[in-house]
């Protein structure tokens, strides 16, 4: 027991110790973030992934460690698309995945979003146009936001995130001194 | 080379008719073998020489021959040559002879070759399709040359029949191909009574691209990027094996500098997956306080690999013929500094670990891969080092700077999970030592070799790498003007997959997750 407090009072606190964002979100979020709105300030997301090659799952695995801490913006990862007001797309969508893909889609109740994160997501990436491959995300269900990227930074998920769950018009959190800690 | 004739000879004695070894480039000894002779020499080598089935798979030899080639690679001994028997098919003959009853790891890779070549192992006991869901449409073989790599895929109805076990009380679970965390997508079959778990059937190729095609669209020096991309948590390791196979086709020689950095990048790898690993098999047992300080390291050192390369995976360091990015002395120092800290702050974390009893009681005697059990499906890697496999490719077929840099492999004999937990705890002090070696010993020079040889059609190589979760192989042939004729790349995680089947039985179904998660394999690597 004195090991493990002794071990945390040394480690501190780790949180927001990532350097700040320096490339600003695109202007194409208007409409997305309308449709965000009923969710308030929180945003429950469930990551599908239809063909990636996993560096983008580690990179949203990495937005729970102690450094990102995506809870305390009021993102929460959710283990089922019933549970989830966005779904998150990696990957080309394989000829294997397309219809798990138009499934998970259907589960997850409305109003949703769908975020396509990653090249791959977004234009199929270096698979582009292989037999195994039926496209990128856009072409099986609509894309709200697309986060480019290969993988992108944990960052940048962050920001686009952020500005989605922002309350109203004009209103920018990223301005709020104790969001970023 | 002595090893070599000495194989020979012992083959020879055995298999007086066997021809003359067509080539022995690179440690390798290939026969050319007839189909009746194939299932003596492949169990020869099996059980007897104690060879492990390292690789099967198939070429179209068009448009250079007209015939089909079957390549079996047997490693023997840890530290032995590799021996590659090749088969060939000419003309209409869709059948060869399965090796699979005998030798129990051809199973996976046999079913591979009839997906994608229409070739039909005959006496496989397992003939349902493997990559190609059953949706595919009849007649779809992808790597036959004349299938166009771009084709579209129709679809047909179709069904896929799991394995049953039928009895009263016995219903069956099944899992995926989505999962409830953040992970890829893969189907399990769980056939329980109650608790314990009667059988497992893994189905996999969900994540299938094609990557093995996109290859031969490719001239050999431009494909780095694919192959980097096989696998996103080991991109080193799949870059270095593809890298290592085009350089021997090429004849280049990488500077010995850049042979160390080499290194220094795959252990970088093997740290941060190792780290990430540790923390999540305490976390799949409810312990969240190691799995944030491992998340935590984890991060420092993501963030460590994109100061140094640019990229948190390490993506674009290696280049043909060496690597990209060069470190100052000052940096070097810099990087040991920094791997110290983590290695003490995690030497801390790790006494708090072992000293908990009742994560201990969750790990010990779970998912228990037996020695016996591993070595018949020729499991490799971190899986195979905590059931007793004595195999490590730095130590047993140096490359990079590995010749220089005797590495300790570690070896523990229980098979369980805590077994597996501890191999990746020992090899995190490893690889951080090994590190401090690489900033002591580093030699000044070139990062890059030069070359300007086109590679001879159909010239071949096979190079081995071992990745974080094992050894990953690459075969490259030269096709014509410069472009890819073949490219296999073996995952680790391919081989292993199966043996997982083995290690659930008799386990409850909450304990699976965490068996699945101390073996960790790739989906991405094994659907390719």
């Amino acid at each position: 027991m004195f090991r493990i407090l002794k071990k945390s009072l040394k480690t501190g606190i780790v949180t927001g110790r990532h350097s700040a964002p320096t490339e600003s979100a695109d202007g194409g979020l208007r409409e997305a973030r309308q449709k965000a709105e009923p969710f308030r300030r929180s945003l429950t997301i469930r990551e599908v992934d239809t063909g990636s090659c996993n560096a983008c799952e580690m990179e949203m695995n990495a937005l729970t460690n102690p450094v990102y801490d995506i809870e305390r913006f009021g993102i929460h990862i959710a283990a089922s698309p019933r549970h989830a007001d966005a779904l998150v797309v990696t990957g080309p969508v394989t000829v294997n995945m397309e219809r798990a893909l138009k499934v998970v889609y259907r589960q997850t109740p409305d109003p949703k979003l769908v975020i396509a994160l990653g090249d791959c997501a977004i234009n199929c990436g270096l698979f582009k146009g292989s037999y195994a491959v039926t496209g990128p995300v856009e072409r099986h269900v609509p894309v709200d936001v697309r986060i480019p990227g290969c993988p992108p930074r944990p960052e940048a998920i962050i920001e686009v995130l952020q500005d989605l769950r922002r309350r109203r018009q004009g209103e920018d959190f990223r301005n709020c001194p104790d969001e970023h800690g | 080379m002595s090893d070599d004739a000495l194989i020979d000879e012992q083959l020879r004695a055995a298999f007086p008719t066997l021809p003359p070894a067509s080539s022995s480039r690179a440690g390798v000894i290939q026969y050319r073998v007839a189909p009746a002779q194939l299932l003596a020499l492949a169990s020869c080598l099996h059980r007897k020489l104690q060879g492990r089935l390292a690789l099967l798979f198939a070429l179209d030899g068009r448009p250079i021959a007209d015939r089909y080639e079957i390549q079996y690679l047997f490693g023997l001994g840890s530290r032995g040559p590799w021996v590659l028997l090749t088969l060939e098919r000419t003309g209409g003959d869709r059948l060869f002879p399965s090796i699979t009853p005998s030798v129990h790891a051809a199973q996976w890779y046999e079913r591979e070759v009839r997906d994608q070549y229409g070739l039909i192992p005959h006496g496989h006991p397992d003939l349902r399709r493997l990559v190609r869901h059953e949706h595919w449409p009849k007649g779809t073989h992808p790597l036959k040359k004349d299938f166009s790599w771009d084709r579209e895929l129709e679809r047909q109805p179709g069904e896929y029949r799991f394995r049953h076990v039928e009895g009263e009380g016995v219903f069956e679970v099944p899992v995926g191909p989505i999962h409830a965390g953040i992970i890829e997508p893969g189907h399990f079959r769980f056939s329980v009574a109650g608790e314990p778990i009667m059988q497992l059937e893994v189905r996999h190729f969900w994540k299938h691209r094609g990557i093995e095609k996109l290859f031969e669209q490719q001239p050999l020096a431009a494909a780095l990027p694919l192959s980097e991309r096989i696998s996103g948590d080991t991109t080193v390791g799949h870059g270095l094996a593809y890298c290592q196979a085009i350089e021997t086709v090429m004849h280049m020689t990488v500077p010995r500098r850049a042979r160390y950095l080499r290194s220094l990048f795959l252990e970088l790898e093997r740290l941060h997956n190792h780290l990430g690993d540790v923390g999540a098999i305490c976390n799949d047992t409810a312990y969240v306080l190691a799995h944030a300080h491992c998340a935590r390291m984890k991060e420092q050192l993501m963030q460590l690999n994109d100061r140094l390369t640019g990229s948190r995976f390490l993506r674009g360091a290696l280049c043909l013929g060496g690597v990209v990015h060069d470190l100052a002395p000052r940096r070097m120092e810099e990087v040991v500094d920094e791997l110290n800290r983590i290695e003490q702050d995690f030497s801390e974390l790790e006494a708090i670990i072992l000293a908990n009893a009742s994560l201990t009681d969750r790990l010990e005697t779970t998912g228990v891969l037996a020695e016996r059990i591993a070595w018949d499906h020729g499991v490799i890697g971190v899986v195979g080092r905590a059931s007793g496999l004595d195999q490590d490719v730095r130590r047993d077929r140096p490359f990079a700077a590995y010749d220089e840099l005797p590495v300790k492999v570690t070896l523990y004999r229980y098979g369980d999970v805590r077994a597996r937990l501890r191999v990746r705890i020992d090899e995190i002090h490893e690889s951080v030592r090994l590190i401090r070696e690489i900033a002591r010993l580093i030699p000044p020079g070139g990062l890059v070799a030069e070359s300007s040889d086109l590679p001879t059609v159909g010239d071949w190589a096979v190079s081995a790498v071992e990745g974080w979760r094992g050894e990953i192989l690459c075969f490259v042939m030269a096709g014509e003007q410069g472009r890819i004729h073949r490219c296999k790349v073996r995952d680790p995680s391919f081989v292993n997959w199966p043996a997982i089947q083995w290690a659930v039985t008799g386990n409850i179904l909450p304990d699976f997750p965490l068996i699945n998660k101390s073996f960790n394999l790739s989906y991405a690597g094994n659907d390719l």
